[in-house]
C-alpha cells in the first residue's frame, strides 16, 4: 500500500500538466467539454469513466497526438501549439504507455529501449546500452533484452513498453488503459511495475478501470463522462462518498461484479 | 503435325542469346521504376496537394493504359514532336532500346509507388505513436519504423509486380528489339513452327519466373524472423 | 488535333470491338475463374495439379508469348484440318478476335482462380456453421451465405482483374484484330501524325479504364452496404 498522499489543495504546488477550458472535436463530435485539470509534481492522478467519455483523449492531447481545438493546455511550463519544435520538446519530456504496447515488431527488446535516446539525444551506443539493461532490471526482465517482442508475454510487452518510455528519462507518464489488453494473470505484474514508480516520485496520469491500483496510489481520481469531468477527488472521498449521481451510477457498476 | 525435336535444341540456345537484352530490360527498368516508385511515394504522402494530385494523376494514366500503347507513343509518337528530337534525350528516346527502358520504367513507377504506399498504410498506426510520444521525429519516423515494416509488408507484391515487368519486357519486341521474344518471332516466321519454338520459350520464361520468386520468398523469410513465432 | 478529324468513326468502331472483345472474354474469364477455383479447392488430386499447373503457366508466361501461340497454333491446327478436306488450301487464318478473346481469357482466368479461390476460403466459417446449425441444407447455403460473402471479397481484386483484361486487348492488335491500334496505324499512314494517333488510343483505353474502375467502386458500394452505419 502506498501511503505517502499529495496534498491537493495545497496552494504552491508545483503544477506540471494544465489544462484550461480544453475543447476536442472529432467533426461534429465533441470529445472534450470544457476540462480544466491540473496535475502537480510527482502527483498521481487515476482517469475513469464509461467508454467514449473521452478518458483517452485527454491524455493523447496531453502529448500531442490529439489536437485540442480550444483551450490552453501548458505541459512542464510549454504551452501546447502548433509550432513544431513545441511538441518534440514535450514528448521526450512526456512518456506513454499504451494499451497494445505498441513495441516495433522489428528491434529487439533492448533495440526498441535504445532507438529514442539514439535518434533524438544522439546518446553514444555503450552509455545507451547500460541505461536500457538497467532499465530491463528495473522492470525485472533482463533475460530478455534480445529476444523479439513477439516472443514475450503480454504482461513482459508492457513492462517492455514501460521501460522504453523511461529510457527518455520522463518527468510525466501517460498511461492509456496499460493493463485492458492484458490476460488476468498478467495484471499485477504491470500494476506492480506502476506502483514502484508511483513510489519514486515519478508524475502519473492513469487512465485505468482498475480500481484498486486507484485506490491505493491515487492523490486525485477523477470521472469523466460524455467528454466532462464530472467528479474529481482524493481516493478515499471519491470512493466511500462519491457526491455526484453519475458518479455513483457508474461506482455501482463497476465495483459490483 | 509432328513436333520437331531438332528444332528444339537448335532454336532454343538462339533464343537464349536474347536472355541478356532481357535481363537488362528487367534490371534497369526495376531498379529505375523502383528509385520512380519511391519518389512518387513521398510526393504522395506528403501531405501537400500541389505535390500529391499530380502524381495521382500520373499513376491514373499509366496504370489506365495498356503498356503496348505507352510503348509505342514514346517509341513512334515521340519523334513526330520536334522539341524532342531537339532535347538532350533524344539519343536515347530515338533508340529503341532507350524507348523501351523509358516506358517500362515510367510504368513499373506507377505501380510501385502504389505497392510502397500500400505497404507504409499498412504499418500499424500504434507503432507510429509511440514513435511520436517517444519524442521521434517525422522523417526519423519514417526511416527507422514506418519504412521497414513497410517494405516487408510489400514484398509479396513486389515479387509479382516484378514478374509482370518481366512479361513485359517481352513487348520489346514489337518495337525491333531482340530479345528471347524478338528472337523467337523470327525464328517463327522463318520456319513457321509455332509450337516447338513458342512452347520452349514459354518454358524459358516459366524458369524465369520461378527463379524470381524464389529470391522473393528467401528475402521475405529473412526479413520476417521477428514476426514468426518460436514454438 | 485537326488531323484526328475524318478518323473519328474509325476510332468509334475500333472502341466498339474492344467492347465487344471485353464482354466476351470477361464471360469467359469468369468461367476459367470458376472452374480452376472448383478444381483448385476440391479434393481430387488430378484436378488440383492440373489448376496449379494452368495458374502457373498462364502467370508466369509473356501476354503476347500466349496469344502468338494460340493464334498461330489454332492457325496451323485449322489449316491441317481444312487440309483434311481440300489439300489445295494452304493456310486458314483463325479470327484473330476468337484467338485473342480465348487467349486473354485464359491469362486472366488464371489469376480469377486465386481470386475466387481466396474468396472462397476467406468465408467466415462461422458464418457457414451458424446457417448449417439453423437447418439450412448445404446447397442453400451455398448460394444464400457463402457466395453473397464470397463476391464481396472478390470484387476489388476481380475489379484489377477487368482493369487488366481491357488493357490487354490492346495487344491482340498484334495479331491483326482491326480495333483501335490497327485504326491508329492506318491514320498514322495517312497523316503521319504517330503521336496524336497514339495519343488518341490511350485516351480512349483511359476511358475504358475510368468506366470499370467506377463500376467497381458502385459495385463495392453496394456490396458494402450492411456494413455502412452511422451513429
Amino acid at each position: 500500500m502506498y501511503e505517502e498522499r499529495h496534498d491537493m489543495s495545497k496552494v504552491d504546488r508545483e503544477l506540471m500538466i494544465e489544462l484550461e477550458n480544453v475543447d476536442k472535436f472529432f467533426g461534429s463530435f465533441q470529445a472534450l467539454k470544457g476540462v480544466n485539470l491540473t496535475v502537480g509534481k510527482g502527483e498521481k492522478v487515476v482517469v475513469c469513466g464509461p467508454s467514449g467519455s473521452g478518458k483517452s483523449t485527454l491524455i493523447r492531447c496531453i502529448n500531442r497526438l490529439e489536437q485540442h481545438n480550444n483551450g490552453k493546455i501548458v505541459v512542464n511550463g510549454h504551452e501546447l501549439t502548433d509550432a513544431v519544435k513545441d511538441i518534440d520538446v514535450v514528448r521526450r519530456e512526456v512518456g506513454m504507455v499504451f494499451q497494445s504496447f505498441n513495441l516495433f515488431p522489428h528491434l529487439s527488446v533492448i533495440d526498441n529501449l535504445m532507438l529514442a535516446p539514439k535518434l533524438v539525444r544522439k546518446t553514444p551506443k555503450a552509455e545507451n546500452r547500460e541505461i536500457a539493461m538497467r532499465l530491463l532490471e528495473r522492470v525485472k526482465i533482463p533475460d530478455q533484452a534480445d529476444k523479439w517482442p513477439i516472443q514475450l508475454s503480454g504482461g513482459q510487452q508492457q513492462r517492455v513498453a514501460i521501460a522504453r518510455a523511461l529510457c527518455m528519462n520522463p518527468k510525466i507518464i501517460l498511461f492509456d488503459e496499460p493493463t485492458s489488453a492484458l490476460d488476468p494473470e498478467m495484471i499485477s505484474e504491470v500494476l506492480d511495475v506502476m506502483i514502484d514508480l508511483a513510489r519514486e516520485g515519478m508524475t502519473m496520469i492513469c487512465v485505468s478501470h482498475e480500481m484498486g491500483f486507484a485506490r491505493s496510489v491515487a492523490d486525485n481520481v477523477v470521472f469523466m463522462d460524455e467528454g466532462e469531468i464530472v467528479e474529481s477527488g482524493p481516493p478515499g472521498t471519491f470512493f466511500d462518498n462519491p457526491k455526484n449521481d453519475r458518479t455513483k451510477l457508474f461506482l455501482e457498476q463497476i465495483l459490483t461484479h | 503435325m509432328s513436333f520437331d525435336i531438332e528444332l528444339i535444341l537448335d532454336s532454343i540456345p538462339k533464343m537464349l542469346m536474347g536472355i541478356g537484352l532481357t535481363f537488362e530490360l528487367l534490371f534497369l527498368s526495376l531498379v529505375l521504376g523502383t528509385v520512380l516508385g519511391i519518389f512518387l511515394l513521398i510526393l504522395r504522402i506528403s501531405g501537400r496537394w500541389y505535390l500529391a494530385a499530380p502524381t495521382m494523376v500520373y499513376i491514373y494514366i499509366f496504370r489506365g493504359t495498356p503498356i503496348l500503347v505507352q510503348i509505342f507513343i514514346i517509341y513512334y509518337g515521340l519523334p513526330q514532336l520536334e522539341f524532342v528530337r531537339d532535347s538532350i534525350f533524344w539519343p536515347i528516346l530515338r533508340e529503341p532500346f532507350g524507348c523501351a527502358i523509358v516506358a517500362l520504367s515510367l510504368n513499373s513507377g506507377a505501380y510501385l509507388s502504389e505497392i510502397f504506399r500500400g505497404g507504409v498504410l499498412g504499418v500499424d498506426r500504434g507503432l507510429k505513436e509511440a514513435a511520436a510520444a517517444l519524442g521521434i521525429s517525422v522523417r526519423q519516423r519514417f526511416i527507422y519504423i514506418t519504412s521497414p515494416i513497410a517494405i516487408r509488408l510489400c514484398l509479396p507484391a513486389y515479387s509479382n509486380d516484378t514478374v509482370s515487368l518481366m512479361k513485359s519486357t517481352a513487348l520489346a519486341s514489337t518495337i525491333t528489339l531482340l530479345d528471347m521474344m524478338g528472337i523467337a518471332r523470327t525464328i517463327v516466321a522463318e520456319t513457321y513452327a509455332p509450337y516447338e519454338v513458342f512452347i520452349s520459350l514459354m518454358v524459358i520464361y516459366l524458369i524465369i519466373t520461378w527463379a524470381i520468386q524464389r529470391t522473393f520468398a528467401g528475402i521475405e523469410k529473412r526479413m520476417s524472423r521477428h514476426v514468426r513465432r518460436e514454438a | 488535333m485537326s488531323a484526328v478529324s475524318g478518323w473519328w468513326d474509325d476510332f468509334f468502331w475500333g472502341s466498339l470491338v474492344v467492347v465487344e472483345l471485353f464482354f466476351v472474354a470477361l464471360i469467359m474469364t469468369i468461367l476459367f475463374g470458376l472452374i480452376g477455383a472448383g478444381a483448385k479447392l476440391s479434393n481430387n488430386r488430378v484436378a488440383k495439379s492440373i489448376a496449379s499447373g494452368y495458374t502457373i503457366v498462364f502467370r508466369g508466361t509473356p501476354e503476347i508469348l500466349v496469344l502468338l501461340l494460340f493464334y498461330f497454333g489454332s492457325a496451323i491446327i485449322l489449316t491441317t484440318i481444312a487440309q483434311i478436306f481440300d489439300p489445295e488450301i494452304k493456310f486458314v487464318d483463325f479470327p484473330p478476335f476468337w484467338a485473342g478473346s480465348f487467349a486473354i481469357a485464359l491469362i486472366i482466368g488464371s489469376y480469377a482462380t486465386e481470386t475466387f479461390r481466396g474468396a472462397f476460403l476467406g468465408v467466415d466459417p462461422g458464418q457457414i456453421e451458424a446457417a448449417r446449425a439453423l437447418g439450412i441444407s448445404s446447397l442453400k447455403t451455398f448460394i444464400y451465405v457463402r457466395i453473397p460473402a464470397m463476391w464481396r471479397l472478390a470484387l476489388p481484386p476481380f475489379g484489377n482483374h477487368m482493369l487488366s483484361l481491357v488493357k490487354d486487348t490492346a495487344l491482340i492488335a498484334i495479331i491483326g484484330l482491326e480495333e483501335t491500334l490497327f485504326v491508329a496505324e492506318m491514320a498514322i499512314g495517312y497523316t503521319g501524325k504517330p503521336f496524336t494517333m497514339y495519343i488518341v488510343v490511350g485516351a480512349i483505353y483511359l476511358g475504358f479504364s475510368t468506366i470499370i474502375t467506377l463500376t467497381v467502386m458502385g459495385l463495392e458500394r453496394y456490396a458494402n452496404r450492411h456494413l455502412e452505419v452511422t451513429r
